[in-house]
């Protein structure tokens, strides 16, 4: 099973349901990549294109009232998540795998002092004194840069600015050196100098401590700048999965062409002859995912699209150097 | 031609305490804003949370008060005028918000919404104003049969068209817009945007777009200002603010600004350090000097006023 020795995650052929009133949500269908040591991988799409939900799944977070991991296999270090007890689950939770989400206020516990919940879950996983846990976690604060880390330590939630709060979160997430680190639209509700601070403390963090950063966000701006690999998922599928340079320099499906010219362009002078130039649409919506979709789920919306796209899933093409599309019509 | 003009607008909120609730202090929101705003014209007006652009859209449409200062609309202060004064001049002003859902009633039907502020202004009634909301539905990118529906049956995408076309329902001239494409995917934000431009060009609109999105201000501006803590720090048209920015603020925000290039990820980024200040208790002098890299000792103490350096080009700098 385990294909890729380089791999510290590998997921294959995950599919996520929820039960609604309307039906079983195919959140995800049928998605697989690898994460490799050390790397940061950037998985991109729209709202309700599956992104958060392969996230939750991976850390086993999806709650069983409503919904299911139906198919597929999530392995980290070779061992099998999908059918592993809760409780070693919370073993490996917040100390190899950890996670950071969009709204840190919503993670934290506002009646505890900064300092008691990061060495809360150094006490869990480690096995430490409480007094070791606590000089670990004004360490950790101090590696986040947060200055006056002492008196940071006694301060509640509330105290802190937002920027503040999410270094808070990546404290206690890199706080027992995880392997692998699943961050959830980090910096969406940060204000763009503070995003920069974050994505720059995450990314020189990283290089420290060598853990592995699995990436999800809307922001095509935030993948370009951050990621090694990105995947491009749609419609609870992942359509296209490339290095960061061949993804932008050439985009091959036509979904992610779409995406790329929507975009306005902080970077680039794009006016021709003093008139502001039109944006590309992607026409229609995202499809229903409480119906099976046959063929590929962009067909409805793609300009290339034939019969055969309607009626049949689209193969996976390969473009060389990682570069990977699922798509009929597109020849790399 | 202007059609709005602000001068010297101020806007600040009292903040009471003790036992008495006396006023104890003020956050000042806006804290002396000018531009103006020609006919066909897009200005831009971008900042980080708690800038004051929001405010500023919001004491211009009269929503609040201002503390002091004077709004110019197409020749006529509007700064004093009370509500029932202020009445006529309410159809040259309009609006269109980030939630365009928030502000719909969800037991009337779309038609009836949009068509609303025709019968208010008493411009068209009955057969004449159900033809008047299709064509504005049409105009939009809507379906007339859809004027049926009710809010919750359309998409975010939808009803942001919603929004546009019961703002051009009375034919205003000035458009504030307040964040409309923030909360919108790209794809869909592209529809809007391409919308917001076609209508502009048609019709000779002036929007005032408020946003913190710096590409989405690229794309849609002809001029921009940046705020930071109730001031406008720099304003000039956008190409030269984004090949010359000459306030450090605006340097920082450009240069933290991320963009779809993978090149970029070995540039070095000026990134400003440390947080924005409460604007209950903004630094003296120069606002941005307790983050500004270049500060020196007189940017603690005076104010910079906002100067014309080159033609069109405005900042407020001691240093530029």
């Amino acid at each position: 099973m385990s294909g890729n020795p380089g791999a510290i995650l590998e997921v294959r052929d995950l599919a996520t349901q929820f039960d609604t009133l309307d039906g079983v949500v195919r959140a995800v269908d049928g998605v697989s990549f690898d994460l490799e040591r050390g790397e940061t991988l950037g998985i991109v799409g729209e709202s309700g294109c599956g992104k958060s939900v392969t996230a939750l799944s991976i850390l086993r977070l999806i709650p069983p009232e409503t919904g299911r991991i139906a198919a597929g296999s999530i392995r980290f270090e070779g061992e099998e998540l999908t059918t592993l007890s809760e409780e070693a689950m919370k073993r490996l939770r917040g100390h190899r795998i950890s996670m950071i989400f969009q709204e840190p206020m919503t993670s934290l516990n506002p009646v505890l002092t900064v300092g008691t919940q990061i060495a809360e879950n150094v006490v869990r996983h480690m096995g430490v004194s409480k007094k070791a846990a606590r000089e670990r976690a004004r360490e950790m604060l101090d590696l986040v840069r947060i200055a006056d880390s002492k008196r940071r330590l006694d301060e509640y939630p509330h105290q802190l600015s937002g920027g503040m709060r999410q270094r808070v979160m990546i404290a206690m997430a890199l706080s027992c050196d995880p392997q692998v680190l699943i961050a959830d639209e980090p910096t969406t509700a940060l204000d763009v100098t503070i995003q920069a601070q974050i994505l720059d403390l995450m990314l020189d963090l990283k290089e420290k401590t060598g853990t592995a950063i699995v990436l999800i966000t809307h922001d095509l701006g935030v993948v370009a700048e951050t990621s090694r690999r990105v995947v491009v998922m749609y419609a609870g599928r992942k359509v296209e999965e490339a290095p960061v340079e061949a993804l932008f320099d050439n985009p091959l499906h036509p979904y992610t062409r779409g995406l790329m010219r929507a975009i306005p362009r902080l970077d680039v002078d794009a006016e021709e002859g003093g008139r502001r130039p039109r944006l590309q649409e992607i026409p229609g919506m995202v499809p229903l995912l409480t119906r099976p979709i046959v063929g590929c789920a962009f067909a409805a919306r793609c300009s290339l699209a034939t019969e055969r796209c309607r009626a049949e899933p689209p193969p996976v093409v390969d473009a060389g150097g990682g570069h990977t599309v699922a798509c009929w019509e597109v020849t790399p | 031609m202007t059609v709005l003009a602000v001068d010297r607008l101020v806007k600040h909120f009292p903040i009471h305490g003790g036992l008495l609730q006396r006023r104890v202090g003020a956050v000042k929101a806006v804290d002396g804003v000018n531009f103006a705003i020609a006919k066909g014209e897009t200005l831009g007006l971008v900042g980080e949370s708690g800038c004051g652009k929001s405010t500023v859209g919001k004491t211009i449409l009269k929503l609040i008060e201002p503390t002091s200062g004077r709004i110019v609309l197409g020749g006529e202060d509007i700064t004093a005028l009370k509500p029932g004064a202020m009445w006529p001049h309410r159809r040259r002003i309009q609006t269109i918000f980030q939630d365009p859902y928030s502000s719909m009633n969800p037991r009337l039907s779309a038609g009836t919404i949009v068509g609303e502020p025709l019968e208010n202004f008493d411009i068209a009634r009955g057969r004449e104003r159900d033809e008047r909301v299709a064509a504005l539905f049409e105009r939009v990118g809507l379906r007339p049969d859809s004027m049926r529906k009710y809010a919750h049956e359309f998409s975010g995408g939808q009803r942001q068209r919603l929004g546009i076309a019961k703002a051009l329902s009375v034919n205003p001239d000035v458009i504030v817009a307040d964040e409309p494409v923030s909360a919108l995917d790209v794809s869909v934000q592209a529809q809007v945007l391409n919308l917001l431009i076609d209508l502009q060009e048609e019709l000779g609109l002036a929007y005032l777009f408020i946003s913190h999105d710096l590409a989405v201000m690229r794309h849609i501006s002809h001029r921009i200002a940046v705020m930071y803590l109730g001031r406008i720090v720099e304003l000039t048209d956008k190409r030269t603010l984004f090949a010359r920015p000459l306030h450090p603020y605006t340097e920082a925000l450009l240069s933290a600004a991320t963009a779809p290039d993978p090149r970029r990820q070995r540039r070095k980024r000026a990134i400003v350090q440390g947080d924005v200040p409460s604007p209950a208790k903004p630094p003296p002098g120069c606002h941005f000097h307790t983050r500004c890299p270049y500060a020196v000792a007189d940017c603690k103490v005076k104010d910079p006023p906002l100067r014309e350096v080159a033609p069109g080009h405005h900042v407020a700098c001691h240093l530029r």
